[in-house]
């Protein structure tokens, strides 16, 4: 059996409870019906079967996920992980929620089915994220709330963030501060934004200019290194980073992978198959076909002309881009798909937020140096020694 | 590889490999029904395939990434110019299997070498005797190997050359890229074996045993480059074959800037287990 894990992006609903201004997917009431599961597993543990692969992480989404309701997913996760078991295969599901709907009503079904944790996003200062009534002050304010609820019921919450103009002008200190000390939150993750979708007004507030979100994120990484690398707090991708450039086994973002077409697909409500949830909700020109209409997932992967410019985008970068002459190109390998064409309107060029990439990799590169000479430094070990209260004659 | 390899293996064409039983061999795989014949069912001796013209068949990798015989691939590029970027449709097999990257010295090799390096592919570069373009590519790909910290996976035969300059036993050139024609018999479509890089496959001189030592015997007798060159013990004269007439000049800078890299990791890792020394022993010095 195959160690490779797949994965896939599965949004059970497009509809959302809010209105984020920013917000690019094409957002319809239509929600995943309890009788297609055990159609859409079957065709997924086919694919699995096909591929040797053991292993599927589903990661739910949407839309919002939480307008599905616990039952629903109790069921859902019941019917996937039964088939699953019958065929030897297994089943991971994570849950990226709004957090907005959440109530006690979910423990149950986030202890059993994903594992006690879930996954939200929140960006600071928060200013698109909004309820339909209210605005953003207010959806501040539930979603603060809800997070202390869910905290306080046990649940591991990560939470990714989103940068946008106001947040390079708030500094790196009150953007780590407000997650780590206001919010008390211990793992937390930066995404780069980017225009995604049709274009809309709002979306120049995430047109950054490439230097001063450099100068962002390095400040955040340098930061983090001080207050929160040795004390547990994990900030994604700068962690992944240091783990890499250390030598230690790392799970880099989806962003930065040799190849994200064979790693996983995005399937929405309606059973339409994308390269990943932004794809799907966005892009119909770039669908790869439809779960429940083509009974062979494998041969859908194998013979849609829509992927193929996925599978070959990393040659064509080393062809035609400087990725090859990069001294990241291991770790990079020309970024992220949908980034580029969002920006660029096709994605055979590299990530337009390449230079930002650089500076992040520069900075986990020196940190890591850092790390790695202060473990291997007699200096450092006669420290730690003293420290340990242990003669370093000994 | 190498390690595996030892004497004698067989490299040999796919269709001579079906009568070679438990006997260790390689075979040469030049297209799909090849490359699957072994995948269904390799015989035991079978240690690795040796893939050959087949980067550009990308649905060969797509169905080969789903085979689970974990029998490692070394893929060997024709054209490094015109074929490094299919590298990575090599990805996938990795995942299942080890795979080597074997490149010519010629035109595009820094490219495939940095690819493959960025992928985690170990490489074997075959410089046979290089031309001047040639050497070119090759000092660029020991800057890389030297110096770019993303390298991970060995790049032969600059990693075995520094290690053998540091003390390490890795054997001779021959042997590093498994040329040695008593630890590796390379055979042809009839089943001759023979030192690689000659058309004469079956010359008596080849395949007679001792080989590498009785060529090296001989430059050494002509007076020629070999006789005093520094770099003889590593070298064993492998870049006078095919052609003695051949002018190692540019290969005696590649040595020279190894063994200078060598020198400098000799001379840091001292310096590191002096500090270390002193820092553990307080009458010696250092910080208290």
């Amino acid at each position: 059996m195959s160690e490779r894990v797949f994965s896939v992006i599965l949004l059970p609903t497009s509809d959302c409870n809010v209105a984020c201004e920013y917000c690019f997917e094409h957002k319809e009431p239509h929600r995943l019906s309890p009788a297609l599961l055990p159609l859409l597993t079957r065709r997924l543990l086919d694919h699995l079967e096909a591929e040797q692969i053991e292993e599927c992480e589903i990661y739910w989404q949407g839309g919002e996920a939480m307008i599905m309701g616990p039952a629903w997913f109790e069921n859902a996760g019941e019917i996937m992980n039964r088939a699953a078991a019958e065929r030897g295969r297994r089943f991971v599901h994570y849950l990226q929620t709004n957090l907005i709907s959440y109530s006690p009503a979910w423990n149950g079904v986030i202890q059993k089915m994903f594992n006690g944790s879930l996954g939200t996003s929140m960006d600071y200062p928060n200013l698109y994220r909004k309820l339909f009534k209210g605005g953003a002050a207010a959806y501040t304010k539930l979603w603060t709330k809800r997070l202390r609820e869910a905290k306080s019921a046990g649940i591991a919450v990560g939470v990714i963030a989103v940068l946008h103009r106001a947040s390079l002008e708030a500094g790196p200190e009150r953007f780590y501060r407000y997650f780590t000390e206001e919010l008390g939150l211990s793992d937390f993750q930066v995404n780069t934004p980017f225009p995604g979708g049709p274009a809309k007004e709002v979306e120049g507030g995430f047109q950054l200019d490439s230097r001063e979100l450099a100068e962002f994120m390095v400040g955040l990484f340098d930061l983090w290194m001080t207050e929160g690398y040795s004390s547990g707090v994990s900030v994604g991708p700068f962690d992944a980073l240091i783990d890499h450039f250390t030598g230690e086994q790392a799970r880099l973002p989806c962003i930065w992978k040799e190849n994200c077409s064979n790693q996983f697909i995005s399937v929405d409500a309606k059973g339409t198959v994308a390269q990943c949830d932004c794809w799907v909700t966005s892009y119909p020109e770039y669908f790869f076909g439809n779960i429940f209409r083509e009974a062979d997932l494998t041969r859908m992967l194998k013979t849609s002309r829509a992927r193929r410019d996925f599978v070959e985008r990393p040659k064509h970068l080393v062809e035609d881009e400087d990725c090859l002459s990069c001294r990241y190109l291991s770790i990079c390998h020309g970024g992220c798909p949908v980034r580029t064409y969002s920006a660029l309107g096709t994605m055979m060029a590299k990530d337009p937020y390449c230079e930002v990439y650089k500076a992040v990799f520069a900075c986990a590169e020196a940190h890591a140096g850092e790390i790695l000479r202060a473990r291997a430094s007699p200096v450092v070990s006669l420290r730690r020694a003293h420290e340990l209260g242990v003669s370093a004659t000994q | 590889m190498s390690e595996e390899a030892t004497p004698p293996l067989r490299i040999l064409p796919s269709a001579l490999a079906e009568a070679n039983g438990d006997l260790p061999f390689v075979a040469i795989v030049r297209n799909r029904e090849e490359l699957f014949r072994w995948l269904r069912d390799p015989l035991p001796g079978l240690r690795w395939l040796q893939v050959e013209g087949m980067l550009g068949d990308s649905e060969a990798w797509t169905e080969a990434a789903h085979d689970k015989s974990h029998i490692p691939f070394d893929v060997v590029l024709s054209d490094p110019a015109s074929e490094f970027s299919n590298l990575y449709r090599l990805v996938d097999s990795s995942a299942e299997r080890e795979v080597r990257v074997t490149v010519p010295a010629g035109p595009g090799l820094a490219k495939a070498v940095r690819l493959a390096a960025a992928l985690r592919f170990p490489v074997r570069i075959l410089p046979g005797q290089p031309t001047a373009a040639a050497l070119g590519e090759l000092r660029e790909v020991l800057e890389f190997y030297l110096h770019e910290p993303m390298v991970e996976a060995p790049i032969e035969f600059l990693h075995s050359l520094l290690a053998s300059m540091e003390g390490g036993d890795t054997g001779s050139l021959w042997m590093i890229l498994e040329e040695d024609p008593d630890v590796f018999h390379h055979c042809d479509a009839d089943g001759r074996a023979g030192v690689p890089r000659t058309d004469d496959s079956g010359c008596v001189e080849a395949g007679s045993p001792g080989f590498v030592e009785n060529w090296l015997k001989g430059l050494i007798a002509q007076e020629g480059e070999c006789a005093a060159c520094p770099w003889q013990q590593p070298c064993r004269g492998y870049f006078k074959w095919p052609d003695p007439a051949y002018s190692c000049q540019g290969i005696k800078g590649l040595f020279s800037s190894i063994q200078a890299a060598g020198n400098e990791i000799r001379k840091e890792l001292a310096s590191f287990t002096a500090a270390e020394a002193a820092m553990s022993d307080p009458d010696e010095g250092g910080e208290r």
